[in-house]
This record gives structure tokens, C-alpha cells and sequence, in this order.
């Protein structure tokens, strides 16, 4: 037995890669409260307070700098560090802190106009470099049909990860902790020979590649350890080592990858093994076990990617979601809180509120209260943590699933999802309306079909029309991502984060939907008031005059809400029937990040009285304003989406003033906690949570500089509110927040 | 559509109700009031026709928060005033209990204590009575009513053993000095009923509503009550009633 395992508890994980197996035997839940926790400690504070200084240049310019001479991977810069001599967990993506790397391996183009964008420009070496080879944007253009082509200019379909990497991967890295790498590697090279006995079908002959791939990238991330002095071909004797390996692997990943959110899993029970280990044996305090995570999450707070201001735009605030998801409950019924779940939700008090890393709870009804209301206070602290319903994905995923980017879950290291952004189901009503019609740009994107007359519309011929467009759009949707993951696997895959996966890993495709809310209500309206039809000069339907009152989605109304229900499932039910690429699973979301500003943009007028250009409300939230009986009315609504057809998560915002909430601090954490155990106990998925005054949010908007650090949750990730746009920040600040007069 | 049940006349609800009652509350208003406050935050509940539902309509809506409620929370009903429609409320309340819901009213006690008004007082929960003043010569200037309603629906509850939440609005140049909760205290003296004696700051974002109806404010100009100064208040009345 390996040294390194001295005092753990054996089982199936002794044997073969079994991650889940080492902590159900291992962990040990706490059921207390946060008494427990340390602040900072005098280094942490002095490493922090040089970060923050580097955090305000970097707000200044946009972007702190740029290596515009190395592409991005894992060997291609010397050892980075913050502080030498303080650095406890060490490692960055490049040579110094908040420096960025250019990355073209998905789109030479996009890394070009971001050096632009901040002043730099990208050296002839790599434009040399990269001149004959085809970036996974090349491959994906080469393919696309004109019909793709023409859905995505007019963006029915938007924000797909064809010029960008797609992310929303998550390597295994506790593996590298628990196992060392030369482990990791022979069992990657004994799956390769298993590989080499089959039949050389396209199948095989292309997994082989991916195995050999992986196989390189895990050696060269064993010697970017070494050069920071560390071993990590052996597993981590103590905790921290484990968070250091850990993180290894995580560097490794963001090294190399630049994709849209790069998570780093469910590590912090995990992780509380190797603490508790140390602290029983008497060489670790409760004091040095903070600092380390403290210093691992300042880490997790420099990731940075080279952006384009168009991405910002999707994207709000520079994300890199940083996900880390806390709690959730073992499926022999234990509650997996741990200490170190605390220390996590604490760092947000020693090194202050932040956007990453994005710490999600995965809630339960059976979390201990003691966590409970821990999270609630840090919520009303901070507004920098979101909340997932457990009981509703460990049913489909088991207990050792983590989340990627805001709301997906996969098994860690067992499943991978190939992301898809998401389509714009408001503004297919608005081309079933006009015969597969652009109503902006007036081009024809869908097949030609009825043109609606002008006048009265009638909601069984809407519906029916509606439901051939919605085939349609499903349809394109799945072979477009079929294209783009093909040319991603092809030519940007994410070798070192695969490595950390099984080899027969299980693939989810995810495809998203925006625009959920104005569909729902422009279909209501039309079914419930009179909605007339008002065509412009091109003949082209862009205006509705409604009349009379309509139900409307978020007051817990039936009558929409089950409009909303069959909008789900009916779209999922037309997705499956189109296969994907590699056998994938279809998964659906209703997430929107920021873009739901962006989609509302590019969407004519809509039935619900919606004008040309307004953002859509974000994720499944109901549109602003129009929930009318409160928050709970409105939770309400949006726990009636079916989690069964939205295994890629159902995204709400949730905003409300302190004194709303409750009268003072612990009335403000009971109701807190007794609404979130209300929403999840109906199966709800999931909750961002600001507790805030609007005001403050309009001051901010005036007097950034006295607000450098105001974090609030917006779609499935949380910002740092200077960073948004002014129409963003209009946008948040006109949610609808629940307040009480 | 005829319709065999009683119904209510219904202002709105605010699903998220966390300060009328304890815990979380589904809060339902009512419409129609005796009282016309000069310092009313709602005059627009105060008569019209508002959305009609039966005990079974309004009884499928409130079930829809039970999880929510967890071990404090339940339905207020408020309006306007409640008790005008006490029938209604005390059919409400006996379904509210066969779903093991608590109600709690939230009452002016202005209105005089018929059988059907017993009735839903000796169902609730709690009763969350607005005490606005200490005598009958301010309740008439102030609210156009008296106060012996008021003492008459303590007294039952008092007789009833219904909990009881005392609230005052407290309001700038009105009922905001020391001299104003010794009174307060006196009349609120010897009740074992009252749970909590709670005073609330007079705010202006009723204002608006004023405008809108084309309601004459008589408070127009009244500055919101200060925050800090309704502490101190609130920690004499505690004292007072201690004595």
C-alpha cells in the first residue's frame, strides 16, 4: 500500500480508479456551525492586498497585459507566481499574475481582435504559427450549410461555441491527489492496448487518437510540476499537497484550454479527507487548513482568458466560472458537508465577496441547519452564491456529479457535455408568423410557409404553424452542434481535461433555449386577449396591438404556466429525434448568462407587448415586472418546469431588499432557508440569490469607484457589477426586485 | 356562471409576505374599509370591485405556499379591512385548518363585534390588531371611527385567549413623542393576549397612490418618520409596559 494512503480507509478506490468510492468511506460530515471557522491570516491579508492592486490596474486597462510572443499550453511559460516567498499553493497560466495568454486553437481570428481590442498585437511568430494550421473555427466553416449560416447571422441560434473554445469540461483533478499521475498514466496506457484489440472502425481509430492525446499532455503536465519543484507523479501525502496536485491539474487545464467556463468540480470534501488526516496527526491547525484554501481560491480568482469585447457582451463581467460546487447528500443518506465546505463559503469573508470562483451549493432538504444557515448569511453577506436543487439531480447523476459553468451537472470524471449555447425561441413565433421569414432582416431562414394575414391571430393556427418551425429549429440546432463538436474534437480537444475522464466517458450534448418567458406570454396573449397582427412596408409582420388582459407567466398561473411546460417539452421531445455526434445524450437548459440583453437585441416585437429590442428576461426568469403576486408566486412558476427534460438546469434570479426579507439578521437567515427548502422541496432546480437594495445597484452604476467589489448574481454565475456594460447594468437594475413598501 | 359559495371581494396577494405574522406569509388583501386613515399606505383597497373567489378558489391558491411555511409561516388576510367580510374569514379559516394552515388576520378592530366577526377572530392564529390611537377623540380626527371597536376585539381575544400583535404607525408631528407611548401603554396594560407591540414608521411611498386615485393626501408634506427616532420610541413603549 502507498504511504501516501496511511490511515485511510481502504476499499474499491485500492484497486482501480474510484474517486467517489476514497471519500464515501473516507469523509467525515459535520452537522455543527460556522464557530469553527478562522479569519485571514496576516500573509493571507498581505497577498491579498498586493492582488487587489494588481485587480484595480487591470479594471483600469481592461486587461492587465498580454504574452503576445508564446501561444497558451502547459509548458509554454516559466513558473508564475504571485509572492514567492508567501505563495502556499503555487502556480499561474503564465509567467506573472493576470497576464494573458493568446490562445487560437479555436479561432485564430477571435484571438487577433481581442489583442486589438486592449492595444497589443499579436506577434508575427504566431501568426507564422498558425497560418497553415485550421483552427476548430476553419473546420467549422467549412461545413456549415447556408441555412446554418443564415440562422446563426440572424441569431435564432447565438453564442454557439464555433469561433471559441466550448468548455464546460471538468477533469477529475482530485485523481491527480489520490492517485499521482504515473498511476493515471498506466491505466490510460492499458485502455489504449484494450482499444488496439478492436475491429479500426472510425469509432475506435478516433478514440485511440484521443487516448494518445491525452497521454502527452499528461506527462507534459507532470514536467510543469516539476518545475515549480513538485512531484507529482506520486499521490499527495498530506492536504497540502493534495490541494497543490489538485490544482496542478486545474493549471494544466487553463493553461491550455481558454474555453468558455472551465470548472474545477466538487474537491472541497474531498479535500477535508486529507485536512482532517493532518489535523488529527497533529500537523495541521484549523488556523493553517483556512489558509491553504484561502490561498487556493485567491488562485481561482486570477484565471483569465483573452476575450473580444463582442464576447463580453454574451458573457458579461470576463467569467472563466470557476465552479465549485459544496454539500449535497451522500446516496447512503449522509449529508456531505464537511468542514472544509465552510472553509470554502468563508473565503468570502477572508479575501472578500467575489464572482469567482462561482461556489454553488447543491442543496437538499437534508442538509444539516447549521450549513443551512451558514449559506443564507454568506447570501445576504455577499450575493455571491447560488443554490441547485440535490434532491432533484442525484436521482440522475449519483453523489459524485459536480457542476460546470452555471447550471450543468455531470458525473466527475464519467461524463463530459459538448456545450451549445442556445436558441432563440421568441423569435421562431416570429418566423411561423411570417413564413420562415427574418422579421428583422427580412431574409427567408426557415422553408417558406404560411404568411399570417394581417388582423386578428388565431392561437390554434399560431400553435400549429409554430409547431412546424419549432421542428425545424430543432433540426438545425442539433446538426449544427453535431459540426461544431466534430471540429472541436478535430482540432481544439481538450486533451489534459480527457485525461482526467474515464476513457469510455458518457457525452451530453447541451442544447439551451432563451426566451422562454416572451414566448410563453406572447402565446398566452394570443390565446387568452386579442392580439392583432400589424405587417410593415415589407409585407413583414413587426407590431401586435393587444387587447384585453392576459395571464402571464410568474404569478403561479396555470393557464400560462402550462404553456410554458409544453413549450419544454414539446422543443426537448423534437431535439432527441435528431442524433448527435458521438452518441451524445440530448440535454436542454434554460440559461440565458447575460445574454438575454444580446437576444432581446437581435428579436423584433413580440404578442406579450414586448417592443423590437428589449432584453428578454434571463434564464426561466418571468419577464420584468409582470409578476405581479410576489416572489413566491414567481418561484412557483418556474418550479413547474420539468427537470426531466432539462437535465442541463432551469436558471432563475432571484433579488430582493433586506427588509423585505425579514426584520433583522437571523429573521433574515430563518426565511432564507425556509423559502429555498419551499422552492426545492417542488422539485425546483435552481436559485441565484441577491439580497439588496436597488438603489445601491443605481449608485453603483454612478460611482463605480466606490463600489469596487459589488458582486451580484445574475443567470447561473455571479459578476462583479462594474465590469457589466451600462445596458447590462440598466438591465439588472430594472429585474423585477422584491421589495415590500 | 352561478356560484353556490360565498365569495370574497379581493384587492391582490403578495405571495412573499415575511412581516404580517410570523415566519413566511401568503398575503392575501381584501377589500372595503370603514377607516379612512389620513396616513392609509393603501387607499386603493379601501371599496371597489376587486377579483371575486369562493373559500375553494382562494383555498387552492393559499395551498399552493404550504411549502414554504415551514414551522411559522401560514396565510394573513389584510386588506382593507378584513373584517368586513368576517363570514367569508371564518369559512376560509376552518379550511385553512383542515390543511393545516394557521391564519392570521391583520385587523383595524373597527369593525363592532358581531357573532360571524367572533367567529373569525376565535379562528385566527393571531390577530395583528392596529391600535392608531389612544382615544376616541384622536381615532375620529385622524381615522374618521372610534376606538371602542378597537377595545371591544382585545377584549375578545383577550377572553379567547387569541394571541395578539399590537401594531402603531407611527407618524411625524402625530403620535411620535414620549408622551404619546406613555398612553399607548396604558391602554394596552394588563392584556396577557399581546405577544408583541410593534411600531411602524410612517413612510411616503403610499404617496403615488394618492395621485393615481386623484385622492385628496391630508398628509401631504408629512416627512417619512425617522428610523432612528422610532427605536427610541420603541424601546421607551417596552419599558413603559414593563411598569
Amino acid at each position: 500500500m502507498n504511504g501516501e494512503w496511511q490511515g485511510f480507509k481502504k476499499g474499491n478506490w485500492c484497486k482501480k480508479i474510484d474517486v467517489r468510492d476514497f471519500i464515501v468511506r473516507n469523509y467525515k460530515p459535520y452537522d455543527g456551525d460556522k464557530s469553527f471557522l478562522t479569519g485571514p491570516t496576516e500573509r493571507t491579508t498581505k497577498v491579498k492586498k498586493y492582488v487587489d492592486e494588481l485587480l484595480i490596474k487591470e479594471a483600469e486597462k481592461g486587461v492587465l497585459d498580454v504574452d503576445t510572443e508564446n501561444v497558451a499550453s502547459i509548458l509554454s511559460f516559466a513558473p508564475g507566481y504571485i509572492d514567492k516567498e508567501n505563495d502556499i499553493i503555487v502556480g499561474l497560466q503564465t509567467d506573472a499574475p493576470l497576464r494573458r495568454a493568446i490562445n487560437p486553437f479555436a479561432g485564430k481570428r477571435m484571438s487577433e481582435k481581442a489583442c486589438e481590442a486592449y492595444g497589443y498585437k499579436m506577434s508575427d511568430k504566431i501568426k507564422t504559427e498558425f497560418k497553415y494550421r485550421t483552427t476548430h473555427n476553419d473546420g467549422v466553416f467549412r461545413v456549415y450549410t447556408d441555412e446554418m449560416r443564415a440562422a446563426r447571422h440572424v441569431g435564432v441560434i447565438t453564442g454557439l461555441p464555433d469561433a471559441y473554445a466550448r468548455g464546460r469540461i471538468i477533469g477529475d483533478y482530485r485523481r491527480i491527489a489520490l492517485y499521482g499521475m504515473d498511476y493515471l498514466i498506466e491505466c490510460k496506457k492499458a485502455d489504449k492496448k484494450e482499444l488496439g484489440k478492436n475491429d479500426m472502425s472510425e469509432e475506435n481509430i478516433r478514440l485511440i487518437e484521443d487516448v494518445q492525446k491525452q497521454l502527452e499532455f499528461m506527462e507534459q503536465l507532470k514536467q510543469m510540476a516539476s518545475q515549480y519543484g513538485c512531484d507529482i507523479s506520486r499521490p499527495a501525502s498530506n492536504a497540502k499537497e493534495a490541494v497543490q496536485w489538485l490544482y496542478f491539474g486545474y493549471l494544466g487545464a487553463v493553461k491550455e484550454q481558454n474555453g468558455a467556463a472551465n470548472s474545477i468540480g466538487r474537491i472541497s470534501t474531498f479535500l477535508d479527507i486529507y485536512f482532517e488526516r493532518d489535523i488529527k496527526n497533529g500537523v495541521l491547525t484549523e488556523q493553517g487548513a483556512q489558509e491553504i484554501m484561502d490561498d487556493l481560491v485567491l488562485k481561482l480568482r486570477l484565471v483569465r482568458h483573452l476575450r473580444t469585447p463582442e464576447y463580453n457582451d454574451l458573457f458579461a463581467g470576463d467569467p472563466t466560472w470557476v465552479t465549485m460546487s459544496e454539500g449535497g447528500v451522500c446516496e447512503d443518506g449522509r449529508p456531505m458537508v464537511t468542514k472544509n465546505c465552510f472553509r470554502v463559503l468563508n473565503t468570502l469573508y477572508n479575501l472578500g465577496s467575489s464572482a469567482e470562483p462561482n461556489i454553488t451549493v447543491l442543496w437538499s432538504q437534508k442538509l444539516p441547519q447549521g450549513f443551512k444557515d451558514f449559506c443564507a448569511q454568506v447570501s445576504i453577506d455577499t450575493d455571491s452564491i447560488q443554490y441547485e436543487n440535490d434532491d432533484v439531480m442525484r436521482p440522475a447523476f449519483g453523489d459524485d456529479y459536480a457542476i460546470a459553468c452555471c447550471v450543468s451537472a455531470m458525473k466527475e470524471g464519467k461524463q463530459m457535455q459538448y456545450f451549445g449555447a442556445r436558441c432563440n425561441l421568441a423569435k421562431v413565433l416570429l418566423m411561423a408568423l411570417n413564413g420562415g421569414k427574418d422579421e428583422i432582416y427580412g431574409i427567408q431562414v426557415a422553408p417558406e410557409g404560411k404568411v399570417f394575414d394581417e388582423g386578428l391571430l388565431d392561437y390554434d393556427e399560431v400553435l400549429k404553424a409554430y409547431k412546424k418551425y419549432m421542428k425545424w429549429m430543432a433540426k438545425l440546432y442539433v446538426n449544427t452542434l453535431n459540426i461544431i463538436h466534430y471540429m472541436h474534437d478535430k482540432y481544439a480537444y481538450e486533451r489534459l481535461m480527457m485525461s482526467l475522464h474515464d476513457t469510455h466517458v458518457e457525452r451530453l450534448m447541451a442544447f439551451g433555449i432563451c426566451g422562454l418567458s416572451v414566448l410563453a406570454d406572447s402565446l398566452s396573449a394570443i390565446k387568452y386577449a386579442k392580439v392583432k397582427a400589424v405587417k410593415d412596408e415589407r409585407g413583414l409582420i413587426t407590431d401586435f396591438v393587444t387587447e384585453g388582459d392576459f395571464p402571464k407567466y410568474g404569478n403561479d398561473d396555470d393557464r400560462v404556466d402550462k404553456i410554458a411546460q409544453w413549450i419544454v417539452e414539446s422543443f426537448y421531445k423534437e431535439l432527441v429525434k435528431t442524433p448527435t455526434y458521438r452518441g451524445a445524450k440530448h440535454t436542454l437548459s434554460i440559461l440565458t448568462i447575460t445574454s438575454n440583453v444580446v437576444y432581446g437585441k437581435k428579436t423584433g416585437s413580440t404578442p406579450d407587448g414586448r417592443k423590437r429590442g428589449e432584453p428578454f428576461a434571463p434564464g426561466a426568469n418571468p419577464m420584468h415586472g409582470r409578476d405581479c403576486e410576489g416572489a413566491l408566486a414567481s418561484l412557483n412558476s418556474v418550479a413547474k418546469l420539468d427537470y426531466g427534460c432539462c437535465r442541463d438546469g432551469i436558471s432563475n434570479t432571484f433579488s430582493i431588499t433586506p427588509d423585505t426579507l425579514g426584520e433583522n439578521e437571523e429573521d433574515r437567515i430563518s426565511k432564507l432557508t425556509t423559502m429555498l427548502d419551499g422552492y426545492f422541496a417542488q422539485n425546483a432546480h435552481h436559485l441565484n440569490v441577491n439580497v439588496l437594495q436597488r438603489q445601491k445597484l443605481i449608485d453603483a452604476m454612478n460611482n463605480p469607484s466606490l463600489y469596487p467589489n459589488l458582486t451580484i448574481r445574475v443567470s447561473g454565475y455571479a459578476v462583479n457589477f462594474n465590469k457589466l456594460n451600462k445596458n447590462q447594468q440598466q438591465e439588472v437594475i430594472n429585474r423585477t426586485f422584491h421589495e415590500k413598501f | 356562471m352561478t356560484r353556490s359559495q360565498p365569495t370574497a371581494n379581493i384587492h391582490s396577494f403578495e405571495s412573499l409576505a415575511t412581516l404580517d405574522g410570523k415566519g413566511i406569509r401568503y398575503g392575501i388583501f381584501f377589500v372595503g374599509c370603514p377607516l379612512r386613515c389620513a396616513y392609509c399606505h393603501n387607499p386603493d383597497t379601501w371599496s371597489g370591485e376587486g377579483q371575486r373567489f369562493t373559500v375553494d378558489e382562494l383555498a387552492k391558491k393559499a395551498v399552493r405556499y404550504k411549502p414554504y411555511f415551514g414551522k411559522d409561516g401560514g396565510v394573513t388576510l389584510s386588506g382593507g379591512e378584513v373584517l368586513v367580510q368576517s363570514a367569508f374569514v371564518a369559512a376560509f379559516e376552518k379550511k385553512m385548518k383542515k390543511e393545516g394552515i394557521g391564519v392570521a388576520l391583520d385587523t383595524s378592530g373597527a369593525v363592532p363585534l358581531t357573532d360571524e366577526v367572533k367567529a373569525a377572530l376565535g379562528g385566527a392564529e393571531t390577530v395583528i390588531l392596529d391600535l392608531k390611537f389612544w382615544d376616541d377623540e384622536h381615532y375620529r380626527k385622524y381615522c374618521k371611527g372610534g376606538i371602542k371597536n378597537v377595545l371591544d376585539t382585545l377584549d375578545y381575544c383577550e377572553k379567547k385567549r387569541v394571541p395578539v400583535w399590537i401594531r402603531t404607525v407611527v407618524v411625524p408631528g402625530i403620535n411620535d413623542t414620549e408622551e404619546c407611548m406613555d398612553r399607548y401603554a396604558d391602554v394596552v396594560r394588563g392584556y396577557d393576549c399581546i405577544e408583541r407591540y410593534q411600531l411602524l414608521a410612517f413612510h411616503t411611498m403610499g404617496f403615488s397612490k394618492y395621485e393615481k386615485l386623484g385622492i385628496e393626501n391630508p398628509l401631504a408634506g408629512t416627512p417619512a418618520m425617522d428610523r432612528a427616532r422610532l427605536d427610541e420610541l420603541e424601546k421607551y413603549l417596552d419599558e413603559r409596559r414593563k411598569k
